[in-house]
């Protein structure tokens, strides 16, 4: 199922030219950082050494790299992608499983607090509280 | 102008000042922004967990809207970026077909593609103009000075915003400001992303990363900081102190969203632009509201 999901993300375009590491802000601040060696791993089809990685949780999402790359390989994507199998895998770092818990027991990432808000004079939000979890069974049963 | 207003998970709890003055700017300017109570999570935290499960999320809202026959508009840059690529994702005839089952199980019509997802600044200047705005302004604010934020996903990725805006030198907020009279300054880090995603994965490289981006804007003296995106405005306001830590320095630089800045200058209250809300105090600045 990944394999796909990397194909589209134009995985099997990467030449190594390191563009988007030497653009990463990141890898500018810890240059242990590397995404291009992330996209050399999975294509060489040792992507399940990234799994214990740290280094796959220390991007932040910004694109720079995916608005770099000169073969429109979406590089970001790429890292979630392989954030995903390690959470599948049972790597999951505590911010992310603190993440999930919230998702799964409110449906949203950050609990309201509607007395607050009619405080402020913002009208009042309605929780679905099993949303999340509705969406996260009917793929696991998929 | 009507839109179906996207508040996110973040704006709702951790920016009232923000939801309070985009929603008195919007009032201002007759724009309708209707609230959807079925509106979940945009995906985004999901996007490390699992690809399946984003995308229904984020296509559930998309579809909410659709329903209503109304485009969306958020102002979180992460909820914009995330609804938006998922709408490119689901160009895909079968994944969206796929997805499209999901979303009958949940109890919501199909996506079709035709909704737009936009940030509210946009809304500004491509629906409503630049040129209506700056006749509304009453209060031109010519002895302020801002560094503007754009936030990475206020732009990027690129092809998911229909490149409205340019992906490495975005202008698009500085217009908004500029429209209000007050000046936008051009920097060297104004690329720079504000580190809040990894500041509970890698703490210092996520701090370190705001922290240049204040010691550039403090040194410059700028009266505020002008940012589009909860997460922004928490990692440069709320962790401030902290930020300054990695450099050994101490900063003070106030941190306002756009919609207080272009609030200030239509003359709207303190109140209604949730002043009380913001951490970092400037007589400068509030001293510059005429009500």
């Amino acid at each position: 199922m990944h394999g796909k999901l990397f194909d589209k993300e134009r995985l099997g375009y990467c030449y190594q030219c390191g563009k988007c590491s030497s653009g990463c802000d990141i890898n500018r601040l810890d240059p242990s950082f590397q995404p291009h060696r992330f996209l050399h791993l999975i294509s060489m089809g040792a992507g399940a050494r990234l799994l214990k990685d740290e280094g796959i949780w220390k991007c932040t999402t910004c694109f720079a790299c995916s608005e770099r790359c000169p073969q429109g390989i979406r590089v970001t994507e790429i890292l979630w992608l392989a954030r995903a199998m390690a959470v599948a895998s049972g790597f999951v770092p505590d911010l992310v499983a603190n993440q999930r818990d919230a998702l799964l027991r409110t449906g949203r990432l950050i609990p309201v607090d509607n007395r607050k808000r009619e405080r402020a004079g913002l009208p009042q939000i309605q929780e679905e509280p099993s949303l999340a979890a509705r969406i996260f069974e009917m793929v696991r049963k998929h | 102008m009507r839109y179906a207003f996207y508040p996110g998970c973040a704006m709702p709890v951790k920016a009232l000042k923000y939801e309070i003055s985009t929603r008195s700017l919007a009032r201002k300017l007759g724009i309708e922004l209707v609230d959807v109570p079925e509106f979940g999570c945009c995906g985004y935290p999901a996007k490390s967990m699992d690809f399946h499960v984003a995308l229904i999320m984020a296509a559930r809202n998309l579809a909410l809207a659709e329903e209503r026959n109304m485009d969306i508009v958020g102002a979180c840059t992460g909820c914009v970026a995330t609804l938006s690529e998922a709408k490119e994702y689901l160009e895909d005839g079968d994944l969206r077909s796929e997805v499209n089952k999901k979303l009958k199980a949940l109890g919501v019509k199909e996506f079709t593609g035709r909704v737009r997802v936009r940030h509210f600044a946009r809304i500004l200047i491509e629906d409503y103009g630049l040129e209506r705005l700056r006749k509304e302004v009453v209060n031109p604010l010519g002895s302020l000075e801002f560094g503007v934020h754009y936030g990475c996903h206020y732009m990027r990725p690129a092809r998911a915003h229909e490149y409205f805006d340019d992906p490495s030198n975005p202008v698009t907020l500085d217009r908004l400001i500029t429209s209000a009279g007050a000046k936008s300054i051009d920097y060297t880090n104004k690329n720079l992303c504000c580190g809040l995603t990894i500041m509970g994965i890698s703490e210092d490289t996520g701090l370190r990363l705001a922290a240049e981006k204040l010691e550039c804007l403090s040194e410059r003296g700028v009266d505020a900081m002008v940012v589009a995106c909860p997460s922004c405005c928490i990692a440069y306001e709320n962790n401030q102190k902290l930020a300054g830590r990695t450099l050994g320095k101490a900063f003070n630089v106030p941190v306002l969203y756009f919609t207080q800045v272009l609030g200030l200058a239509l003359g709207l209250s303190e109140r209604e632009l949730g002043f009380e809300f913001n951490r970092i105090k400037s007589d400068k600045i509030t001293g510059s509201l005429i009500l």
